[in-house]
């Protein structure tokens, strides 16, 4: 699993079956500094919670699509968890990871 | 399986049910002398890791739903051992069986932080 903030939101009316219901939102997945890596990807959002500005955790490949209600669906990227805190060791900027106000 | 460093604890409330009362853990993968290898995975951990120690870490879905034993987990990444030292064999030795162990170079895992816990496999409860 990765960290991603949530950067948008993905309104498509014509989708795949088995994605009905599904909420799609953009994310930009993040390295450990808190810096955006790649490009940003669309997740399913199996908290069905999580919101523009918002630090998750996404799980990717395959296991993506266990997350949805129905497993056997078109999912590669799916947003399993809302980060509330990551409680660093050191002194590597867990400042960065606050979430937002 | 990779190896990779405990540096963070990922804390969150609201999670899909199979994260419930399971510790997640920001590992930076490293390389096999120990040095950051670029890159880093949350990790599910069955062992009761902590920060700063050295880990196996398990990529793959199969295996992790295995360990859980949650047959359809969304879980990909889990820490499966703690590593206590890892022997290279010296360029040119050879790594031939036998061989004396002042040929090998050996790389400790960095001492932990803090006391462990008792160990076991299972899962740890949110601290």
């Amino acid at each position: 699993m990765q960290l991603a903030r949530v950067i948008g939101t993905v309104v498509a009316t014509q989708k795949a079956a088995g994605l009905e219901g599904a909420r799609l939102l953009l994310v930009q997945p993040l390295r450990r500094s808190g810096a955006p890596s790649g490009t940003p990807v669309v997740a399913a959002d199996a908290t069905q919670m999580a919101g523009p500005g918002e630090l998750v955790y996404v799980v990717a490949a395959r296991e993506a699509a266990l997350a949805m209600p129905e497993p056997f669906v078109p999912v590669d990227h799916a947003i399993v968890g809302i980060v509330d805190e990551v409680a660093a060791a050191d002194s590597s900027g867990p400042a960065r990871w606050e979430r937002p106000s | 399986m990779k190896l990779a460093r405990v540096a963070a604890t990922v804390v969150s409330t609201i999670n899909v049910p199979v994260y419930d009362n399971r510790k997640l853990l920001l590992c930076d993968l490293v390389s096999a002398d120990g040095t950051p290898a670029g890159g880093y995975l949350i990790a599910v951990d069955t062992v009761g890791a902590g920060a700063g120690e050295t880990v196996l870490l398990m990529d793959e879905g199969n295996s992790a739903r295995q360990i859980l034993a949650a047959r359809d987990a969304p879980v990909r990444a889990v820490v499966v051992g703690i590593v206590d030292h890892v022997e290279l064999a010296s360029p040119g030795s050879g790594a031939s069986p036998g061989a004396p162990a002042s040929a090998n170079r050996t790389t400790k895992a960095p001492a932990a932080r803090r006391p462990r816990r008792s160990r076991g496999h299972g899962v740890q409860g949110a601290e």
